[in-house]
């Protein structure tokens, strides 16, 4: 999947995965699609939770190797 | 037949429990039933105690600060219960396969310190932490705790203030490498399901061995950290989430979550406080007082106004910290070094340097039936609990304080 930009979280714990992804987030146009890489298992349930509620599109998330995973999000 | 009909039996219990995390307030009902079940085997669940215990063993281990003669971790209970707690976590983390050592930038690390530093200085001088001083101590109706309780609020939100705003003007802090190992391959990592069930088994034989020689309350403790520490990390009971996420995302599941589990406290500790379980007549008083403290009002909303600002630049309160490193997050290792090694530091100049400058008649026990009887005690602390849950929810709603 394309995206404008990676947001490279691992080894970071909450909050600091979440409130990188939200100033990230900021910095897109409408329809822009971030990649977000991390290892916090509370972001796997909070960014779902946070796309629902801020009207951003999750695209897509996977787990990669090594406990890494990744997340594609549209912004509205 | 028969085989696949199990294999599926066991799928659906693995899946149930492992595949997705638990809500909040599933786990923190579960929590406060243990903290009730706790208060009837010995006494409330108190998070700073251990951390005081470990650090005290540490000193003691080095002839250092003069606590010779403190008790064994062996025999602390509370010293005891946490090291239950991160080994329940592990199991937990190994069990859904997300365990990993998350080495996070040096920065953050520095910050895992800073904010362990703070929690112990806070808990020390508020006498309770975000468990001992607020998960059990508002449902014991003390006064002090509820004090405290503001002061971690406030603490909260100073803290979150100064977290954007090192984002903005110091990102370095939270940027450069790191480093993930262990972790589970995607679709693999089978590995950690078997260390899981091998840790499991280990716990349950070391709290057998305990029962075998006779401390039965340090074998339940035993029992009850490890099933604490999987309820933690399957649900992510964290008290900072439940005090911070109205102020970041907006989120109130935390909070939500938290209220359901002090209902639980609530309901069960007015039981043994009325009804004087555990004690004859004469230890009435002392059972009615216990998670009670010398800390209304001021100590109480000091002490919770800096082990709020310590447990947000953290990211995890007291129990949020030994669940997190049963993780692997080694940012939350370093938060608990700070705590153990500050917490008997505080205790020793600290808190008589406080307690000569705070005159008693601001650090006093408040036990609240004694001011407004059972009856109007329970109704302020469900009224503080509607009041939280409110705000919580329409600030979801509205967005009017989250940042994002």
């Amino acid at each position: 999947m394309e995206a404008k930009e990676t947001l490279d979280t691992k080894g970071l714990s909450c909050p600091m995965p979440m409130m990188k992804l939200a100033k990230a987030m900021k910095g897109l146009n409408s329809g822009d699609v971030l990649e977000m890489l991390g290892t916090d298992p509370g972001t796997k349930s909070d960014l779902p939770k946070w796309c629902e509620k801020s009207g951003n599109k999750l695209l897509e998330g996977k787990d990669l190797d090594g406990g890494v995973f990744c997340f594609y999000i549209q912004k509205k | 037949m028969s085989d696949t009909k199990k294999t599926g039996v066991f799928n659906d219990l693995y899946q149930l429990f492992f595949a997705k995390h638990w809500p909040v307030w599933v786990g923190a009902i579960l929590a406060g039933a243990l903290n009730v079940l706790m208060f009837g085997i010995s006494g409330p669940w108190s998070g700073s105690a251990g951390y005081s215990s470990w650090g005290k063993n540490i000193y003691d281990s080095m002839n250092m600060l003069g606590f010779d003669g403190t008790q064994s971790f062996l025999e602390n209970k509370w010293a005891m219960l946490s090291i239950m707690i991160i080994a329940g976590s592990f199991i937990g983390a190994l069990m859904s396969k997300s365990f990993a050592i998350r080495i996070p930038p040096i920065g953050e690390i520095i910050k895992g310190i800073l904010g362990g530093c703070l929690m112990a200085i806070g808990a020390t001088v508020g006498i309770g932490c975000s468990i001992g001083g607020f998960f059990s101590g508002v449902p014991s109706l003390s006064g002090g705790a509820i004090m405290l309780t503001i002061g971690l609020f406030l603490g909260t939100i100073v803290a979150v203030k100064y977290l954007f705003w090192e984002m903005e003007h110091l990102p370095k802090i939270s940027t450069g490498k790191a480093y993930t190992f262990l972790g589970a391959d995607e679709g693999k990592g089978n590995w950690q399901k078997w260390l899981g069930i091998i840790v499991a088994i280990a716990l349950i034989f070391v709290a057998y061995n305990f029962f075998q020689t006779g401390h039965n309350i340090i074998a339940w403790f035993v029992i009850i950290g490890g099933l604490l520490g999987l309820i933690s990390q399957r649900s992510i009971f964290c008290i900072v989430r439940a005090f911070r996420e109205p102020f970041m995302s907006g989120d109130a599941d935390g909070a939500k979550g938290i209220i359901a589990g002090i209902l639980v406290v609530l309901f069960g500790f007015v039981v043994i406080k009325t009804m004087n379980i555990g004690a004859g007549d004469t230890m009435a008083r002392a059972i009615e007082m216990k998670a009670v403290h010398n800390n209304f009002w001021l100590r109480g909303l000091l002490g919770g106004f800096v082990f709020g600002i310590g447990m947000t630049i953290a990211g995890g309160c007291a129990v949020g910290t030994l669940w997190r490193m049963g993780e692997g997050q080694i940012k939350l290792w370093f938060a608990a070094l700070g705590f153990v090694l500050v917490s008997p530091i505080s205790s020793k100049f600290i808190v008589p340097w406080v307690e000569d400058i705070i005159p008693f008649s601001m650090r006093f026990k408040n036990y609240l039936p004694d001011y407004l009887g059972y009856s109007g005690s329970i109704a302020l602390v469900l009224l503080i609990l509607f009041v939280w849950y409110w705000f919580a929810t329409w600030n979801e709603r509205t967005g009017k304080f989250s940042q994002f």
